[in-house]
């Protein structure tokens, strides 16, 4: 694709307009691509974002979500469905009147221009003159901390100073929603840190609506208003960053974003929270809206689980068994084995005492940590 | 390893020898191409520049090279682009098309715009001659500019247009000044190529529009005339002066440019906090 084919109108737009809520500023509805037959990048997604929220698009690669960017940016025209902000839509308004900024995975700073002139760029396309440009320019970098810098070429600038130049310049003209495109994967990790909480102060301090796109699921949970999981070109949860981490909706989710242990188990009582298995026995939990008898999986955290010595040595139903310690001192990682299952636990404080390897150990956690979701 | 310095000698003579072999050839005082010279003057240089039989095909070689050039790449610089960035049905056809007069034998292709520019009275002509280079330059051009828009990163593109550059603004703003060594590097080829085409120009410029290469060749075959080495002599100096000047302009660039990066500008305030 390139720049020069774009924002051709969508097909199917009449049909799936955003419905707009009071509430929403960024509205994607029914929105997918697909290349020539080959099934489909992004398959349906809805997203309904709030003026000023900070919103990440988490998920493998491939899975739609910088597909989706490259959409609501104009890079690429929808298949089908349809993007707004404020309730107008934006698929047929050709990339260079959407307002919208962009920062690119590798900055794409033009390199014939130094970072003031880089910077200056879309404000000179807004006929502002050379003079105020330059000057608006040289107040947005020194916001991103690079008022010594004005003069350089990209090429003598490290890779966070031109990540804060392409920050600048997708900034400077105040647009409506700022994009970004995995903007940090190049760094290293301090600067990457570094650079996170940067992107979070200009965000506090503008107000901006941002999408960030990412595959790192702690950068997205670090720095979110709220996280769209996507999976296969759909979104399959799309939540605050707790609820996604607490309560996820499916078990792509439970099993992307964090550790996690997942036993299979039978509903017994829904509104009570029984469940039983083959190899925990009778426990309560969390439950989701599922009815009794169905077969569903019971979500336990690392970090949940808790131990204690047997009370019964001759106890089988969920004794864990310790193969591998990494002890920390202050937490310890444990693998290990209930039934054939493999169990992974983070223990802290005293528990980091009792589990050595071979140890066989009483397993347990607080109900509502274990959270049942379908099968 | 040093007996491969010494293989690089003979090699070394071998290929630098005969282009400087006319330099002194160009000096000499004897009326016909003997090496050594008996003796040394600049009767030949005169010769050369009163000699209208030589300096209008020098002029014409200039004339058409620059018509060329500039023909090839307002053919190559759109046809790249779209070989390049649009995938569409017979692409790889396309492109062999385009490739074709590089691979067919020039006195093939020579032959056939003899008899195809003859039909349409074209031959002896300047415009004849400039098409049938044009032709032979396409592949050159085009083979550079595909290499150069290969490596162009079009998130650049991406980002001037999200920034608010209509595609125009998009491709003279951004697309251009980043390739810009890429149709330079084009466009000299297609000259250079040009000015020193023999076959195709000795059957399609004839006596009417004769190019350098052309005169040159008739007058060794005719009365092996010592003006040509004048002629080679002229050329070489002109080709290292070429490159001289080239690598002074890329020396004073980057001298430049490390001078804007050290000196901070007298307005910026560097109480940098970051660094």
């Amino acid at each position: 694709m390139s720049a020069f084919t774009m924002a051709a109108p969508a097909v199917h737009q009449a049909q799936t307009a955003c419905v707009t809520p009071q509430s929403s500023y960024l509205c994607v509805s029914r929105l997918c691509k697909s290349y020539d037959g080959q099934g489909r990048a992004v398959d349906g997604v809805d997203l309904q974002i709030r003026k000023g929220e900070f919103v990440t698009l988490l998920g493998p690669s491939g899975s739609g979500k910088t597909t989706t960017l490259s959409m609501i940016a104009g890079f690429e025209a929808p298949s089908e469905g349809d993007i707004s902000i404020n309730g107008r839509s934006l698929v047929s308004v050709p990339v260079h009147q959407r307002n919208i900024g962009v920062v690119f995975q590798n900055y794409a700073l033009f390199p014939h221009m130094t970072a003031q002139e880089n910077v200056a760029f879309p404000l000179r396309m807004r006929r502002l003159n050379t003079k105020d440009a330059m000057d608006r320019a040289k107040r947005a970098l020194a916001s991103v901390g690079l008022s010594g810098q004005l003069e350089k070429l990209p090429t003598q600038m490290s890779g966070g100073q031109q990540q804060r130049v392409a920050l600048a310049r997708a900034l400077v003209f105040e647009p409506d929603v700022l994009l970004l495109d995995e903007p940090l994967s190049a760094l290293d990790k301090n600067l990457r840190e570094q650079m996170q909480l940067e992107i979070k102060r200009l965000h506090t301090e503008l107000g901006m609506t941002t999408l960030f796109v990412t595959h790192d699921q702690s950068e997205a949970m670090a720095m979110s208003d709220r996280i769209a999981v996507f999976n296969r070109g759909k979104i399959e949860q799309f939540d605050a960053p707790l609820t996604v981490y607490d309560r996820p909706a499916t078990r792509f989710v439970a099993t992307f974003i964090g550790d996690s242990n997942l036993f299979d188990v039978v509903i017994d009582d829904p509104d009570e929270g029984r469940v039983h298995s083959e190899l925990l026995g009778a426990v309560r939990a969390t439950s989701s809206n599922l009815s009794a008898g169905a077969k569903a999986h019971l979500m336990v955290r690392p970090e949940a689980i808790q131990f204690a010595p047997l009370r019964d040595a001759a106890q089988e139903r969920g004794v864990f068994t310790v193969s591998s310690v990494l002890n920390f001192g202050d937490r310890a990682l444990v693998h290990g084995k209930v039934g054939q299952q493999n169990v992974k636990a983070m223990a802290v404080n005293l528990d980091t005492r009792l589990v050595h390897t071979g140890a066989r150990l009483a397993m347990s956690w607080s109900h509502e940590q274990a959270y049942v979701l379908a099968g | 390893m040093r007996w491969m310095y010494w293989l690089a000698v003979p090699l070394v003579v071998l290929v630098g020898a005969p282009l400087l072999i006319v330099v002194p050839m160009s000096f000499s005082t004897s009326a016909s191409l003997i090496f050594p010279p008996p003796g040394y003057g600049l009767q030949h240089y005169a010769a050369y520049f009163s000699d209208y039989a030589w300096l209008l095909p020098t002029a014409n070689s200039l004339l058409i090279g620059v018509a060329t050039a500039l023909l090839t790449l307002l053919l190559v610089v759109p046809a790249t682009f779209a070989l390049v960035r649009y995938p569409f049905r017979g692409r790889a056809l396309g492109r062999a098309l385009v490739i074709l007069p590089l691979i067919v034998p020039n006195i093939v292709m020579a032959l056939g715009y003899y008899l195809y520019l003859g039909s349409l009275k074209l031959t002896q002509t300047y415009l004849g001659v400039i098409l049938a280079h044009a032709c032979l330059c396409v592949p050159i051009a085009y083979l550079i500019l595909e290499a150069n828009l290969k490596n162009f990163d079009v998130n650049l593109e991406r980002a001037a247009r999200s920034l608010g550059a209509a595609p125009m603004k998009t491709f003279w703003l951004v697309t251009f000044p980043i390739l810009r060594p890429g149709f330079l590097a084009a466009g000299l080829f297609a000259f250079a190529h040009s000015f020193d085409e023999a076959v195709v120009a000795l059957f399609i410029s004839g006596r009417d529009v004769p190019t350098l290469p052309r005169k040159m060749f008739e007058s060794l075959r005719m009365e092996s005339d010592p003006v040509m080495s004048v002629v080679s002599a002229l050329l070489l100096a002109a080709v290292l002066l070429f490159t001289i000047l080239y690598a002074v302009s890329k020396h004073y660039r980057s001298v430049r440019l490390r001078q804007r990066a050290t000196t901070p500008s007298g307005t910026a305030n560097i109480s940098n906090s970051y660094s």
